[in-house]
C-alpha cells in the first residue's frame, strides 16, 4: 500500500498503489481519510463507526471515483471519517463494501469532490495496481 | 498528449494569444488566452493550457475556448475558463461550471469611513467571526426542513428575504435577481439536500472568506458615483458558494452524464469534461439541478449578509448605518445568453468556471441604475494585498462572451504555501499592517497567504488594458474572516 500526495496548484493530487485491485480501493479510502483528518487513519486501528456501501459504475476507474464520492458524502452527513475497508464483492462495475471509521467534530480539510480528472487505474511495470486521484478542495 | 509550449501560441495583440485549431486534430475552435506576456510565461508552467485545448473539443463549441489572466490548472476546464456552446443542441458540461456551483462574490457598501472605525476593527473582526460560521463542514444557525429546502432551491435569495434574513432591495442588485427560474428541486438528490440542510449562512473553507475593506483609490469618478463608492468608504466582501449541496449536485450529475455520453456518441479527452447535448434529458436534468444549486448559493450569500449586518449592528449600534448590496455575481455557472458571433445574434450556453460575467452598458439583464455604466465586476485579491471593483464593457461581449477574470489566481500549491509560510508570523505581520485575520486554523492562513497568489494588480491591468473591463475602485483589506 503506497499513498503519495503530489503537488497541485489548487487541489490535492494523490497517487496510490497496491498489490491487488481490492487493496487499491482500500488504499484510496485510507488516503482520503488522512486528508479529511490529517494522519488519523495512520494512527488508528479501532473504529467506532461502520457503514455498508454499494456502488455501481462504468469501469474500475469510474467505480473507484464514484465509490470514494459515496464514502465522502456519507461521511459528511454523519460527521465521520472512514479509514478501513472490508470488501464483500468487487467487479469492474460494482463494489459492495463495509467502511470503518470514527466520528469527528470537525474536519481538517473540506474536500468538495473526488474528481475523475487524471484517474486511470492500470497495472504498472512492477505489476501493481495504481492510479492518481485529484480531490477538489 | 503534447504539452502546450510558447512556440505553439500566436500573438494576436499584447493581451490576446491564440493556440490555433491546427494544434490538435480534435479541436473544433482555437483556444485563446487573455494575458500580458509576463503572465503567459507563468501560465505555461502548469497544465491549464492543455485543459483549455481540451475544452476546444467540446461538441457545439462556438468561436473559441477562452482563459482569463488569473487562469490556473483545474480538472476538465481550467479555472478561469469560458466556453460557449450552441443552444439548444450543443454540449453542457458540469466540468465547465465546477463542483462549487455559483461560487461567487458579493460586495456590501457601508455609509462610514475607515478613519471612523479604526479603533473598533479588531472587535469587528472577532464579532464577524462569531456571527458567521466558517470552517470545514461547519453547519450554521438555520436548519432547513424538507419543505424549506424546496423553497430555497426555487426562490434563491428571495427565500431569505421572506424569512427575515434579508432586505428586499438586495434582490435588485444580484445577478439574475438571485434566482434562476429553471430550477427544479426534484432533480436535486436527497443526499445533496441533506448536506445543505444546515449549511445556509456558512462560508466553508479553502479560499472562501468575508473581508472588510476600504476604498483606497477611485479610477472613474462617474461610475464610482453610480456604484455608490467613495474614497475611504468601508465595504464588505463576501466570497462563497453553494456548499455541500452544490458539490453533491455536481457529483451526482457528472456520474449520470458520464454514463450517458456513449448514447450520444460523445468522446472527451478528459473524463471531467463529461458532457451531453443541452437539450437531452440528462442535459436538461443537470441544468435544472444546477439552477437549483445556484439559487441555494444566492440564498447563502443573502443569509451571510444578514449575519454581517448583525455583527455590524452589534459593534456600531445605530451609528453603523446601512450595508447595501452593490452587486452579487457568480463565477461558477452556466447561463443561456445571446451573443454576436460571426455578425449574427446567437443563443449560446455560456460556461464560466472561475470567470465572472462582465456585461457592458445597455445589457438587458442589468439593474436599471447600472444600465448606462455597465455591470459591476468584483475581483477579490488575496488577504493582505487588494481587491478591485471593475465595470463591464461592450468589448467584453466582443472578446469572450461578456466575461472577465474572477480573482488573482493561485500560483503556489497549498502544500508549497504551507511549507513557505509561517502562519502565526504572517498573522502578526498583517496585524502590524492594520489587517486583522480571524481563521479556524493557521493552516488555512498559510494556504491562503498572499504569496500563494498571482499579482492581482497584473491580472486587473491585463483586463483593463485589453478593454474587457474598466477599473473603478481599489479596495484594501482591514479585517479577514476565513474558514
Amino acid at each position: 500500500m503506497i499513498i503519495k500526495y503530489l503537488p497541485h496548484t489548487a487541489d490535492i493530487r494523490m497517487a496510490i498503489e497496491s498489490k491487488t485491485i481490492k487493496g487499491l480501493f482500500a488504499t484510496a479510502v485510507k488516503g482520503m481519510g488522512n486528508i479529511l483528518k490529517e494522519g488519523y487513519c495512520d494512527q488508528r486501528n479501532v473504529f467506532s463507526k461502520s457503514i455498508r456501501i454499494t456502488t455501481h459504475s462504468l469501469d474500475y476507474t469510474s467505480l473507484l471515483i464514484d465509490f470514494l464520492s459515496d464514502v465522502l458524502s456519507l461521511g459528511y452527513i454523519e460527521n465521520s471519517v472512514y479509514c478501513k475497508l472490508e470488501i464483500e464483492k468487487l467487479s469492474k462495475k460494482t463494489i459492495v463494501a463495509k467502511a470503518f471509521g470514527f466520528h469527528v467534530d470537525q474536519f481538517d480539510e473540506e474536500i468538495k469532490a473526488v474528481t475523475h480528472h487524471e484517474a486511470n487505474i492500470l497495472k504498472n511495470k512492477r505489476k501493481k495496481w495504481e492510479t492518481c486521484i485529484v480531490f477538489d478542495i | 498528449m503534447r504539452k502546450v509550449q510558447k512556440e505553439h501560441i500566436n500573438k494576436i495583440t499584447d493581451y490576446l494569444w491564440e493556440i490555433p485549431q491546427s494544434f490538435r486534430q480534435d479541436m473544433k475552435v482555437p483556444a485563446r488566452i487573455l494575458a500580458f506576456e509576463t503572465l503567459l510565461d507563468d501560465i505555461i508552467e502548469d497544465r491549464s493550457l492543455n485543459q483549455l485545448v481540451n475544452v476546444a473539443t467540446l461538441p457545439g463549441i462556438k468561436k473559441a475556448s477562452f482563459v482569463m489572466p488569473d487562469v490556473h490548472e483545474g480538472y476538465g476546464f481550467p479555472i478561469g475558463g469560458v466556453a460557449a456552446t450552441s443552444y439548444p443542441h450543443g454540449a453542457i458540461s458540469p466540468g465547465g461550471i465546477g463542483y462549487d456551483i455559483n461560487c461567487g462574490v458579493r460586495l456590501l457598501v457601508s455609509q462610514i469611513q475607515i478613519e471612523d472605525i479604526k479603533p473598533q476593527l479588531e472587535n469587528l473582526s472577532k464579532e464577524l467571526y462569531k456571527q458567521i460560521p466558517s470552517g470545514m463542514g461547519k453547519g450554521g444557525q438555520i436548519r432547513l426542513t424538507p419543505s424549506d429546502m424546496e423553497e430555497v432551491l426555487v426562490k434563491g435569495a428571495e427565500w431569505a428575504i421572506e424569512n427575515g434574513y434579508g432586505i428586499k432591495e438586495d434582490l435588485y442588485n444580484i445577478e439574475s435577481n438571485g434566482k434562476l427560474d429553471s430550477a427544479d428541486p426534484s432533480l436535486v438528490s436527497d443526499m445533496a439536500k441533506k448536506r445543505g440542510a444546515n449549511q445556509l449562512g456558512t462560508i466553508g473553507s479553502g479560499n472562501h472568506f468575508v473581508e472588510v475593506d476600504f476604498v483606497e483609490e477611485i479610477y472613474d469618478k462617474h461610475i464610482a458615483e453610480v456604484y455608490g463608492l467613495k474614497k475611504n468608504q468601508v465595504v464588505v466582501l463576501i466570497h462563497t458558494g453553494s456548499r455541500g449541496l452544490g458539490h453533491q449536485v455536481a457529483t451526482d450529475h457528472i456520474r449520470i452524464i458520464m454514463s450517458a455520453m456513449s448514447k450520444y456518441n460523445i468522446k472527451v479527452p478528459d473524463r471531467e469534461l463529461a458532457c451531453v447535448p443541452f437539450d437531452s434529458r440528462e442535459g436538461q436534468n443537470y441544468f435544472k439541478a444546477m439552477c437549483a444549486a445556484a439559487n441555494y448559493a444566492w440564498c447563502n450569500r443573502e443569509v451571510i449578509s444578514w449575519e454581517v449586518r448583525n455583527a455590524w449592528e452589534n459593534i456600531f449600534g445605530n451609528k453603523g448605518g446601512a450595508l447595501n448590496v452593490l452587486y452579487d455575481v457568480a463565477h461558477n455557472i452556466a447561463k443561456i445568453e445571446t451573443h454576436t458571433i460571426e455578425n449574427t445574434d446567437q443563443m449560446v450556453i455560456v460556461h464560466r468556471k472561475g470567470a465572472t460575467r462582465a456585461f457592458g452598458p445597455k445589457s438587458k439583464e442589468l439593474p436599471k441604475k447600472y444600465n448606462e455604466v455597465g455591470q459591476p465586476i468584483i475581483i477579490p485579491g488575496s488577504m493582505g494585498t487588494c481587491s478591485y471593483v471593475l465595470a463591464g464593457t461592450s468589448k467584453s461581449h466582443e472578446t469572450a462572451f461578456g466575461s472577465c477574470c474572477h480573482g488573482a489566481g493561485r500560483r503556489l500549491s497549498r502544500r508549497a504555501a504551507k511549507k513557505k509560510v509561517n502562519a502565526p508570523a504572517l498573522k502578526e505581520q498583517l496585524r502590524e499592517k492594520g489587517i486583522y485575520v480571524e481563521a479556524g486554523s493557521f493552516k488555512g492562513i498559510a494556504e491562503e497567504a498572499p504569496i500563494a497568489y498571482k499579482d492581482v494588480n497584473m491580472v486587473v491591468e491585463t483586463v483593463s488594458n485589453s478593454g474587457i473591463a474598466k477599473k473603478i475602485a481599489k479596495l484594501i483589506p482591514v479585517a479577514v474572516i476565513k474558514g
